[in-house]
């Protein structure tokens, strides 16, 4: 190979492993492989990995009868967040960011808080910012919008709690840290050759399992490849919520706009065709798929917890997935949290909240049965771009910014 | 790097939004031309931080990385 060869090589590695891509880059290509995950069967979420992965665990320790559940590599969520944490990896070794990093005892303390809200957010108010909110808002469902507000009241209060914590309760986020296994200096090649033999090994190995399961197969690769982008743009629907009243600085909520944009766009042109069904009841089913009993009450209290939740251990649902990849040990116990207390609320606290609230609280509310289609995407594209407003307005006078 | 250092502020191990929100105090607390220097393991401070001088109208003088470590200095304006 000549040298020229050689540069133009490095030049394409450089463009994708070299530096962070843009949040709105991340955002489309995620939204575009959410519609995929719907073509092949159901939505991106991120809560059922945790369900299924802690039910797992409980069934393992013979701990409540849960026979009806899924091994983790036969249960479509299970697999998805896997592989997502997986490609996370592999995204951060081809970047030469992997390292084990664990952060004084404090942190580690509010990353299981932080799991163990966000379980509780997700089952109470059905979904996280990915199944309830990125997918909802695609899904036109009601609850979505509602769960958004909830993030934003949980994030803004947890913000408030951080910069309280540093002044009052310092020693919570200082002590001993410790970074391990950190790529050496700029010569240093085991960690892209390492991300790149996993990426590999994983395509083949989950390739073959699944030869005879197209669902799981797709799940597995979109999975894998969810969990390099989301690495390598660092796509965070926490800053979204949270960035304008810390930095005031638009990157996140931009790039979560984008993703929003696009799925909509994609998921509206789905249930509207039909795709896939054959018989108006079918088309039905569709059409209300990731559309959750939860507007508005329930979305409100539960996106409320969660968004608390996600500001402490700092990542939501996935946002602990890629973090975890990428050895950010706080995140670790953010994700053990989530799948120790998910099955928990899921069978001892939701079915008495959801008895004790009323039914006008825990409706489905799809938005084109209001304003049609076109009308429904409208609705949401008007929210985009009051929001895209007023984050703007806020990066330039820094109102609402805290630091 | 070669630049007089006045204060250093440990984030090692600290993870987002922490590291940005302890280098917003640190700042307040020091005077106009002093050099702080931030040192963390979050590999989203590497965007993070030039960001924030940017947006506050600090001055950030660059980034070094060394195992896993890095090194922002940034001069209080």
């Amino acid at each position: 190979m000549g040298n020229d060869e050689k540069g133009a090589w490095r030049q394409l590695w450089g463009t994708f492993f070299g530096k962070t891509w843009p949040m709105w880059a991340g955002g489309i290509l995620l939204a575009l492989l959410n519609v995929c995950l719907f073509l092949v069967k159901s939505p991106w979420g991120g809560s059922g990995t945790y369900i299924n992965w802690g039910e797992n665990i409980y069934s393992a320790l013979k701990l409540f009868d849960l026979s009806s559940i899924k091994p983790v590599l036969s249960h479509t969520y299970g697999l998805l967040g896997l592989l997502t944490l997986l490609g996370a990896f592999a995204g951060a070794l081809m970047g030469r960011e992997f390292a084990l990093r664990i952060p004084p005892v404090g942190e580690m303390f509010k990353g299981l808080l932080g799991g163990i809200l966000m379980a509780l957010g997700a089952t109470l108010g059905i979904g996280c910012t990915i199944g309830g909110f990125l997918s909802g808002w695609a899904a036109l469902s009601g609850g979505g919008i509602i769960l958004a507000v909830g993030f934003l009241i949980g994030t803004y209060i947890a913000l408030r709690y951080l910069l309280w914590e540093m002044e009052n309760l310092p020693k919570m986020s200082m002590g001993k840290s410790y970074t391990w296994l950190a790529a050496k200096g700029r010569g240093g090649v085991w960690q892209p050759l390492l991300g790149v033999a996993l990426t590999v090994f994983l395509l083949v190995f989950f390739g073959r399992r699944f030869q005879d399961n197209n669902v799981l197969a797709m799940f597995a690769i979109i999975g894998l490849v969810i969990g390099i982008i989301l690495q390598r743009s660092r796509f965070c629907i926490v800053r979204a919520f949270r960035e304008p009243f810390m930095t005031g600085e638009s990157e996140a909520p931009i790039g979560v706009m984008a993703a929003l944009a696009v799925g909509i766009f994609g998921f509206t042109v789905i249930k509207y065709m039909g795709v896939g069904t054959s018989t108006p009841g079918a088309a039905r089913a569709l059409a209300m798929v990731w559309v959750y009993p939860h507007f508005w009450l329930r979305a409100l209290i539960g996106g409320t917890i969660f968004g608390l939740g996600m500001t402490v251990a700092g990542g939501c649902a996935v946002g602990t997935l890629w973090r975890a990849g990428e050895g950010q040990v706080k995140l670790w116990f953010s994700a053990l949290g989530f799948m120790l207390f998910a099955p928990l609320s899921k069978k001892f606290i939701v079915p008495g909240f959801a008895h004790m609230l009323p039914e006008w609280a825990q409706q489905k509310v799809f938005l084109p049965d209001w304003f049609g289609y076109w009308g429904a995407a409208l609705v949401f594209f008007i929210l985009i771009v009051l929001w895209y407003v007023f984050v703007k307005w806020n990066e330039r006078t820094g109102k609402f910014s805290a630091v | 790097m070669d630049v007089n250092v006045d204060k250093t502020l440990d984030c090692q191990g600290l993870s987002c939004p922490m590291p940005i929100l302890k280098l917003a105090k640190e700042i307040k607390g020091m005077d106009s031309g002093q050099v702080l220097e931030l040192l963390g393991t979050d590999p989203g401070s590497k965007a993070d931080v030039p960001g924030w001088c940017e947006k506050t109208g600090n001055e950030f003088l660059g980034m070094e990385e060394d195992g896993g470590v890095y090194k922002f200095f940034v001069r209080k304006s």
